[in-house]
């Protein structure tokens, strides 16, 4: 009878072994998977462009590449580590967690998970190839400002059809997320006792679905105005570039909280099961977050202040930006307060989630000086901008996938990594991007602008500064790379709840967890 | 699963609306700008209202000219500078030469500075209203007819009108072929 059942059993877990068991995939936990390693791919190709930047920009003068080549690894690098390390990031940890966190067997729609991954490859194909073409890559910067982007090679139709390709991937992996959540919960888990990461990434996936569709509006645009005759940004035929500005910017904000609202949640779980106490506030950080994710829809026009807004617009995007300052520190207020006499430990996860605190908080800081329209007239397009979003993507979003990575391995592997390697990777990596992103204060607010591949000697010192860091922080990842490797080749030694203070479902599956999650609901009181 | 499929339903018409919301945000920006009278934007059409009463008030307008994308023109107002009276129409142009060796189809673009006088700058005929083709060498004046109403607020220093001319030849010969 037994061997019957599992024969079943085993019927029912046919599937294709080798490559094809990856292409043809619809398990929630290998769509994960390879959302993961594809993000680690773009993370090192992103960065190697970043490294290209910092090379040329070591010292005044041009020594390495040719200014137009500068501009498309400043363009490439924003969109591949936007579109392509950041998100699919979130999105495989999503994939990983949330059945095993809601108590789910499977993600509710698997072959459109297949499919949200699959496009991709293809997507970064075409986007990657634009370098090998005769009038190079996209050099217009990431947001494609009009007439700029225009004007450009033929890299621009391709850029705009990858970037159309990924809004759909984006699209269907946050109408899955939905799907998932508000369905297949299980008995008993009501929302307001989701656990936190899973809050955080509805609120998210309802974010993509609102802004994705606007970006891929803005984008249809410019190309019927290069290719088909419209003018809808070409000033000679009554369109206005600056209207590109704000529907693009409509898109940009709610974007760069869905690189970041995930990470708040990811800290929110770590930070508890480190100081053995619950998540302080949790109610509170439910709001906070909902409250981020509306008031990005009305702050989009700080990113240009200076175009020529009227003073009345200017007051209202300066206080609108403002106030979102609050939910941030309610957040930030509710972590600090749940370390407060907690029985603190500091492995590895914990160490990148306390780093994440302080150094958010510092781009947080310097987001909020940008806010101040009359200030922001000095900071505008200078170094003190690219300082502020690399102190949040950086240290905020990338720790927050590293200190996620570190603190479900044991749970995906059963497997241990090396604790001391861990921390030695933390604290290259922590002691490096600060010496890459903070000399970019200065010579920012002494008035180098970015996006140049040439400067004025007196800013020399900071970034070579700056430039050292860059190159310590690239090397520390490939000790990540190895610390990864090295744990995937020990024996599976891991207990079910890996960490003393970590709670959730996830933690009630076996280690390594099984290939389906929860084929029977677990109860939830 | 019936749940499930509405709601997918229901976040596919959100992205679908969503879409649909980036393209009326072209309209909406116009409109927006057309009633406050933001981005400097002034009529594209010409006025036809009623007569202006004259006012005893003098105010200097200052005429610029920008070519586009450095196209093969000469593009210059005949008079940089004008003190009119509130409420009486003045006659200026600018002269625009085709330095290339074909026939151009151009356009210009209208701009006032500060942008919220611009409601005040009424155009009774302006160039900026069609479209100019200008053979090869050939020069040509091209004019504009103005009153400023008589409502313009009284803290005001210059008004500044700008044109920018954009040469659309490849756009125009292009729509001919169709």
């Amino acid at each position: 009878m037994s061997t019957n059942i599992d024969h079943i059993k085993e019927e029912h877990h046919h599937q294709p072994s080798g490559l094809m068991r990856w292409i043809t995939t619809t398990n929630h936990k290998d769509i994960g998977s390879l959302y993961l390693w594809f993000s680690l791919l773009m993370f090192f190709i992103g960065g190697f462009m970043a490294l290209i930047i910092r090379a040329e920009l070591f010292q005044p003068g041009l020594q390495l590449v040719v200014p137009g080549f500068f501009n498309q690894m400043t363009t490439m690098h924003a969109l591949i580590m936007i579109f392509g390390a950041l998100m699919p990031a979130f999105v495989g940890l999503a994939n990983w967690q949330l059945p095993m966190m809601i108590g789910a067997p499977d993600m509710a729609l698997p072959r459109l998970n297949n499919w949200s991954f699959w496009i991709l490859p293809f997507a970064f194909t075409m986007l990657l190839s634009t370098l090998f073409f005769e009038s190079g890559g996209p050099a217009a910067g990431w947001t494609l400002y009009p007439p700029l982007s225009l004007q450009g090679g033929n890299s621009m139709p391709f850029v705009i059809f990858s970037l159309h390709l990924l809004g759909a991937s984006s699209i269907l992996g946050a109408i899955n997320v939905i799907a998932t959540i508000l369905n297949m919960r299980a008995p008993g888990m009501t929302l307001m006792k989701m656990p936190i990461f899973v809050w955080t990434w509805l609120i998210t996936a309802f974010l993509l679905i609102a802004a994705m569709p606007v970006l891929a509006g803005a984008i249809t645009m410019l190309l019927t105005d290069r290719f088909y005759g419209t003018s809808f940004f070409t000033a000679a035929g009554g369109g206005d570039p600056v209207l590109f500005q704000h529907i693009f910017w409509f898109f940009g904000h709610p974007e760069v909280y869905i690189l970041i609202l995930p990470a708040f949640g990811i800290i929110s779980t770590i930070i508890p099961a480190f100081s053995r106490k619950k998540l302080f506030g949790y109610d509170s950080m439910v709001y906070a977050t909902a409250s981020i994710a509306l008031l990005s829809f009305i702050v989009w026009a700080h990113h240009m202040f200076t175009v020529g807004m009227p003073l009345a617009g200017e007051i209202f995007f300066m206080f609108t930006t403002m106030l979102i300052a609050v939910p941030t520190g309610v957040k930030v207020f509710n972590w600090v307060a749940t370390m407060w006499r907690g029985s603190m430990t500091f492995e590895t996860p914990m160490l990148f989630s306390l780093a994440f605190i302080i150094l958010f908080t510092i781009g947080g800081f310097s987001g909020l000086m940008l806010a101040i329209t009359p200030a922001d007239f000095q900071y505008h397009d200078t170094y003190f901008v690219v300082a502020h979003f690399h102190y949040v993507l950086v240290p905020g979003a990338i720790f927050a996938v590293i200190a996620a990575v570190y603190y479900w391995l044991p749970k995906w592997t059963g497997k241990m990594y090396n604790e001391t390697l861990g921390k030695v990777h933390f604290w290259m990596t922590t002691v490096f991007v600060n010496i890459t992103f903070f000399p970019m204060h200065f010579v920012g607010l002494a008035g180098m602008p970015r996006r140049i591949p040439d400067y004025a000697v007196q800013f020399t010192d900071f970034n070579m500064i700056a430039s050292i860091g860059a190159f310590g922080f690239g090397l520390s990842q490939l000790l990540f790379v190895y610390i990864l490797f090295q744990t995937l080749r020990q024996p599976v030694t891991a207990a079910d709840k890996s960490w003393e203070g970590a709670e959730g479902l996830e933690w009630t599956l076996p280690s390594p967890a099984p290939y389906h999650s929860f084929d029977t609901p677990p109860k939830v009181d | 699963m019936k749940s499930v499929k509405s709601t997918i339903t229901k976040l596919s018409l959100v992205v679908v609306a969503m879409y649909g919301f980036s393209y009326a945000l072209v309209p909406i920006y116009d409109t927006f700008c057309e009633i406050t009278g933001l981005n400097g934007k002034t009529n594209e059409v010409a006025y036809t209202g009623s007569d202006i009463e004259k006012e005893n008030r003098f105010i200097k307008i200052k005429f610029i000219s920008n070519v586009a994308n450095s196209a093969p023109l000469y593009f210059e107002p005949a008079v940089t500078e004008m003190t009119v009276q509130v409420g009486k129409p003045y006659n200026t142009h600018y002269v625009m030469k085709n330095n290339s060796t074909k026939q151009l189809h151009t356009t210009a673009s209208p701009s006032v500075t500060p942008g919220k006088f611009a409601e005040y700058f009424k155009k009774i005929e302006c160039f900026c209203f069609n479209q100019q083709t200008i053979d090869s060498g050939e020069v040509k004046d091209l004019g504009i007819q103005f009153v400023v109403d008589n409502d313009l607020p009284t803290n005001i220093g210059d008004i500044v009108l700008s044109y920018t001319m954009f040469d659309i030849t490849n756009k125009v010969v292009e729509a001919d072929k169709l």
